[in-house]
């Protein structure tokens, strides 16, 4: 993929960045097609992310309607396009960001679209999505050996989550053999006896090493039971942002929709009760999922969603550039904590 | 809950967020990020400082400008696109360097807070003492690549920027620059110092001819070659400034590339001294240049490795393209090197390569000495939004009145030993002995005072090194003595005037004041013959500290110059020091290595506690360099 050379505007526009990951990194980043699905804060700061990177193409796929919760963090959307559909209405702005890379809108409801729809992506991101959903297609994806990513903001709370399936990449590691690799003439070998004024030592001096990484499915982190004595110790060290997470998944499931500013009330009072459901059913200790996480967990704070949506657009540019190790399998910020952290959930 | 919750802001909060007024300074790339996430988040009232204008290579991650903004003010354009997201949002913009005098305290006691989203540290040193001057909180961000950094400065409560040392830009002895270059970097110092040798202003300090007094010559030896040098075929040319003699011959390239590469080279091996346990270099032929290319000829030019033979040719061509440049110029004008300069960066890249080729270094891309030569810091937009977003979650702290929550955070590569991406840890209490915000601000200055002019006090120590912008300085000997006036005209009598003409001695006391900055400064003056590794001065807390640096320095003399400089850049690497880059440095013409830390190196070290980091900046707007 991406044997062309990159041209001299690209070479321009992507100097900075070419620089940190190379050539062949933003060879393959031009080859990558990738769907988005859901376009809220989110959505919006992992599309900026990877158009700006040079992906080939983008399709933002989200059948919703534009809403006052917007304001607070879609730099995408208009002020005045309350009502219409998002990934209409962002299409123009995220386009704007790269001419360079083919962006389209799908109004659909991702929930109608069939198996083969998503086989024509190289990288799958969903956002917005009930858990049911996120797991459905992350089956489509495992089987078709298609990069998946999930994510969502959920006021001062935040995940990522990755399935790479087998992934193998590439990643530089400072290079032990003091010996000069001798890729240009004329390069002296310490050959035998090494010289004792100038044993080479680049700074830049590392050797690329193929490493490989397994994922594990949505589901699996999903069914995880907290209360067998083997994971109960893992708890302590499990970021609270996950469980503040399933207890939302639950209240998505039971109500088809996101808790919502407007309905704000009503919803706390339900989440308070997703909540109890989730800590019976792990028997977890109250403090690992405190009650006033619904004080912080409406909206999508501008901020929270810069962040995991900082650490998802340069985990999809890592899984396209098949370079650096990627975060296996989830990433959480909690910014009532003030903690963002990597953990492996599910096996 | 409150029903009338319009956002995840608790009403309080809300209401502090909209009513404060906030300065942004820098509109790059933290400075883009920072602004629209400050202008969804609530923030209604924001000023923002840049100097700087829209380049082409900005677009990949400075995404409030566009490919028709190129050349236009980045303060401006970014204020119009942020409109966009919020046109709720007042936004008064400068196109203007923050470090203007029309920024004083009083500009900056408007503020509610200050967010720094610069890329140097002169920058970074100033704002830093206006903030304190003005007693208003700082948020301070730095990104270099992967990496990122945010903290918070409050007066009294919390370090300054300046509360400990800073690495100092790497710089290599004079003689591995001119006698015995080893790395690649050495070869485009000297082709930088060449440029300006030829074309640039002219510093001593950056000879490029053979170095007889290198310390690794016996005197003996070092007098044979000068005896050979005398002995004839008019080679006083090496007493001749090479401008003079480069003018004198026409720029002609064949009598420059023999002269550099053929006669200086041969010049070089009769120090034999010098070749014992090194490769001897190899002279070479301008009229018999190999066209053998080391890499394939489909690459880019900007991507390959070029022949002797095409460096040659690049060589002569910007010889004289740049004579004519240097004669546009008129009389005494010259040429500032510009990475971004075509014909400039390939003389370098030639110069440096044909250097490379004579020593046996490996030769690199032009693409590759542009990042050397320009000091270019890697910059994506992932790292700059999540360094931006944590520069509001602190702001946030502040304005909800939970100045004690605020922390330093770190973006690492990888997770730590406990799992954190981002590894936030306490603020740390004021240094006592801060030379910028403790209560008495003490420094000493190591110089040779009868070596050291009042010009060269003021602009490369006391501006250059301590951060002041326009001091006055004057003796403190009873008599007040002013040697240094910010007032124009009033003391450039003084310029070339040495310090020991003054009365200056050891022990000597200077009392410096930076109006603007409300910086008052006393310094104590140390004398020395000589400083080690051909530096001309050196600041240091106290003369404790002092003792213990001189002894360590003694101590690296025994182990051998070259096992010296080993160590000393292995010590800066266990202190996590990044960088450093910026375009105020690419500017000062210094012997400056892009000295960036592979992230890798990071990764290995589990952040102890109380390690402190330093991420320097982006070459272009992002950066920082914290604590």
């Amino acid at each position: 993929m991406g044997e062309e050379n990159i041209t001299e505007a690209e070479a321009a526009l992507y100097d900075r960045q070419i620089r940190l990951w190379g050539l062949d990194a933003q060879k393959r980043l031009r080859a990558a097609k990738v769907l988005l699905i859901g376009i809220k804060g989110l959505g919006a700061e992992v599309a900026k992310n990877i158009v700006l990177s040079g992906i080939k193409s983008l399709t933002i796929l989200d059948h919703t309607q534009v809403d006052e919760e917007d304001k607070l963090s879609q730099f995408l959307i208009p002020r005045e396009e309350i009502g219409k559909n998002r990934a209409v209405s962002s299409l123009e702005r995220t386009q704007l960001l790269n001419p360079m890379v083919n962006v389209t809108a799908d109004t659909d409801d991702v929930a109608d679209k069939n198996d083969d729809f998503f086989k024509q992506y190289d990288v799958i991101c969903a956002t917005c999505c009930p858990s049911s959903i996120l797991c459905k297609i992350n089956n489509i994806c495992s089987e078709n050996n298609i990069k998946y990513f999930a994510g969502d903001v959920f006021g001062y709370y935040g995940y990522m989550f990755a399935d790479l399936g087998k992934h193998e990449f590439a990643e530089e590691v400072p290079k032990m053999n003091q010996k000069q690799e001798s890729s240009q003439q004329g390069e002296e070998c310490g050959d035998g006896e090494p010289a004792p004024k100038k044993i080479k030592k680049d700074e830049k001096e590392t050797v690329v090493v193929k490493k490989e990484e397994i994922f594990s499915r949505l589901q699996s982190a999903l069914d995880v039971d907290w209360s067998t004595t083997e994971i109960k110790t893992k708890i302590k060290r499990t970021p609270t942002a996950h469980f503040i997470t399933l207890a939302i998944f639950d209240f998505m499931e039971k109500n088809k929709r996101r808790p919502q500013l407007s309905t704000s009330e009503e919803d706390s009072k339900q989440l308070l009760e997703c909540r109890k459901m989730i800590i019976e059913k792990n028997q977890l200790d109250d403090k690992y999922l405190p009650e006033n996480f619904i004080e912080h967990c409406f909206a999508e704070l501008s901020p929270i969603c810069a962040i995991v949506g900082g650490v998802l657009g340069q985990e999809i540019i890592k899984a396209v550039s098949q370079k650096d190790a990627p975060h296996n399998n989830f990433f959480f910020y909690n910014g009532v904590e003030g903690t963002g952290m990597v953990d492996k959930i599910g096996n | 809950m409150s029903a009338a919750m319009k956002s995840s802001l608790s009403n309080k909060l809300q209401q502090n967020v909209s009513s404060c007024k906030i300065l942004v300074v820098g509109a790059g790339g933290i400075g883009c990020e920072l602004l629209k996430n400050l202008a969804l988040t609530g923030f209604s009232d924001i000023e923002v400082i840049d100097l700087d204008t829209i380049d082409v290579s900005n677009l990949n991650r400075q995404f409030l400008f566009r490919k028709e903004h190129v050349g236009k003010s980045k303060s401006q354009v970014a204020k119009e696109s942020t409109l966009k997201f919020n046109p709720d949002v007042n936004i008064v913009a400068y196109h203007d360097s923050v470090m203007n005098p029309d920024y004083g305290v009083n500009f900056f006691k408007k503020f509610k807070l200050v967010m720094n989203a610069l890329d140097n540290r002169a920058a970074r040193n100033h704002v830093n003492r206006m903030c304190l001057a003005a007693d208003v909180p700082l948020v301070e961000s730095g990104t270099a690549g992967y990496l990122g950094q945010v903290t918070v400065i409050k007066k009294g409560l919390t370090e300054c920027y300046e509360c400990r040392p800073k690495a100092t830009q790497k710089t290599f002895p004079g003689c591995t620059i001119r006698n015995t270059p080893s790395e690649p970097i050495h070869c485009v110092v000297w082709a930088k110092h060449l440029f300006n040798q030829l074309f640039g202003e002219d510093d001593p300090d950056q000879d490029v001819s053979p170095d007889t007094e290198d310390p690794e010559l016996t005197a003996e030896a070092g007098e044979k070659a000068l005896e050979k040098e005398t002995e004839g075929n008019g080679k006083d040319l090496e007493r001749k400034s090479t401008r003079v003699w480069a003018v004198e011959n026409g720029y002609n390239p064949e009598k420059i590339f023999s002269k550099l590469f053929r006669d200086d080279i041969k010049y070089l091996l009769s120090m034999e001294a010098l070749w014992k346990t090194r490769r001897p270099p190899e002279p070479l032929d301008w009229s018999n240049l190999s066209d053998a290319t080391p890499s394939s000829a489909t690459q880019m030019r900007d991507q390959r490795i070029w022949s002797m033979k095409e460096c040659g040719e690049v060589f002569g061509n910007c010889l004289g393209k740049l004579k004519v440049d240097l004669a546009a110029q008129g009389e005494d004008g010259m040429l500032v090197w510009d990475k971004d300069d075509e014909t400039a960066l390939d003389f370098v890249v030639s110069a440096a390569n044909i250097r490379a080729n004579i020593f046996g270094i490996s030769q690199k891309s032009r693409f590759d000495i542009k990042s050397m030569a320009g000091n270019i810091i890697p910059a994506i937009a992932t790292t700059n939004a999540i360094i931006a977003a944590l520069i509001v979650m602190e702001a946030l702290k502040i304005l909800n009145d939970q100045f004690d929550k605020c922390t330093t955070v770190y973006l690492n590569r990888k997770p730590n030993f406990r799992k954190k991406l981002l590894d936030a840890g306490r603020l740390d209490k004021p240094n006592p002995k801060c030379y910028v915000c403790s209560a008495k601000p003490e420094v000493t200055v190591v110089l040779n005072t009868q070596k050291i002019t009042i010009k060269f006090l003021e602009e490369k120590i006391l501006k250059g090194d301590l951060g002041m912008v326009a001091p006055d300085v004057e003796i403190d000997n009873g008599m007040g003595t002013i040697i240094i006036s910010s007032e124009e005209g009033e003391t450039e009598e003084n310029n070339e005037k040495l310090l020991s003409s003054f009365g200056i001695i050891n022990g000597s006391r200077l009392k410096c004041d930076d109006f603007l900055q409300n910086y008052n400064l006393n310094i104590t003056i140390a004398h020395v013959e000589k400083l080690e590794d051909e530096k001309d001065f050196m600041v240091v807390g106290d003369m404790a500290e002092l003792q213990a640096k001189l002894e360590e320095n003694s101590k690296k003399k025994e182990e051998g110059t070259g096992a010296a400089l080993e160590k000393s850049k292995e010590e800066e690497e266990d202190d996590l020091e990044i960088i450093d880059d910026t375009e105020a440095m690419e500017t000062a013409p210094t012997d400056t290595s892009p000295k960036k830390r592979k992230a890798d190196e990071l990764d290995c070290t589990p952040t102890a506690k109380k390690q402190k980091k330093s991420i320097g900046g982006d070459g272009d707007a992002d950066v920082v360099e914290i604590l």
